[in-house]
């Protein structure tokens, strides 16, 4: 999987380009826990390219929501793959993370 | 006059089957042989990723959960394609775990209690249509049926 990050003033956004599995999701847990570490607390996952997505992708995403949240800062989602977002809805996760349907979207709400 | 039947002709139409070793980079190879197998047997790309899906949270578990010796193992995956149905069987040496037995996750919990724990088997469950366990020479045998 390759991740590009880019840094804007305001918030970073990640995207995810390939699989998001077992395999790949600590690296990804460690790209987007430096981010935050080094003081980014608006942070945007574009998911346009992103083909697959395990519960390994999701303990991350999770893991970074609360950590984001005890910091007052704030996880957007963008440009899901309709199966994708399934996998969301089926764990319950679309309860509490902003799903945008575009990156544009997702610039707003973050 | 005896009627002889070929094995051969028995088997169903289309099926594979491979081993894979106790590694989580052995989930790319799992995702090519049964990406390969659904295109061949026309499993619409949306279903491919739910199987797909399945049988990696299944094989993630089983990997960080199963062996304890550190040796390395072979999970055997063999899928079927059966009248409208996919009939994926995976055999393991791994320690007992029956996942059909394995607690529901709390998904409408307030959000600073939710938990990653079980959510793997939640998402088998949602989607496949018929899961089966059985412990068996030393083995667990999981066989899972997605209706197509």
């Amino acid at each position: 999987m390759d991740i590009t990050e880019t840094k804007h003033e305001q918030y970073s956004v990640f995207k995810l380009d390939g699989r998001l599995d077992s395999n790949t999701a600590m690296g990804f847990e460690q790209k987007l826990f430096d981010c935050i570490e080094n003081g980014t607390q608006r942070l945007i996952l574009d998911f346009q390219d992103l083909d697959y997505i395990s519960s390994a992708g999701l303990r991350v995403i999770l893991k970074a929501t609360k950590n984001l949240k005890s910091a007052e800062g704030k996880l957007v989602l963008c440009a899901m793959q309709d199966y994708v977002k399934e996998v969301f809805e089926i764990s319950g996760f679309d309860s509490f993370l902003p799903i945008e349907a575009t990156l544009d979207d997702a610039i707003k709400t973050v | 006059m005896a009627h002889f039947e070929n094995p051969e002709q028995k088997k169903p139409m289309g099926s594979i089957s491979f081993a894979l070793k106790n590694n989580l980079s052995e989930l790319d190879v799992l995702c090519e042989h049964l990406s390969g197998f659904c295109r061949s047997c026309g499993v619409s790309k949306r279903q491919t990723f739910e199987i797909n899906l399945a049988l990696d949270e299944l094989f993630t578990n089983i990997i960080n959960h199963g062996f304890t010796d550190g040796d390395e193992h072979h999970v055997q995956v063999t899928c079927v394609s059966e009248d409208n149905a996919l009939k994926i069987t995976i055999e393991d040496d791994g320690i007992p775990f029956n996942p059909t037995d394995a607690p529901h996750p709390n998904l409408k919990c307030a959000f600073k209690d939710r938990e990653i724990g079980g959510l793997g088997i939640h998402l088998i469950r949602s989607y496949m249509d018929h899961i089966e366990y059985r412990r068996r020479g030393g083995k667990n045998v999981l066989v899972l049926t997605k209706e197509l």
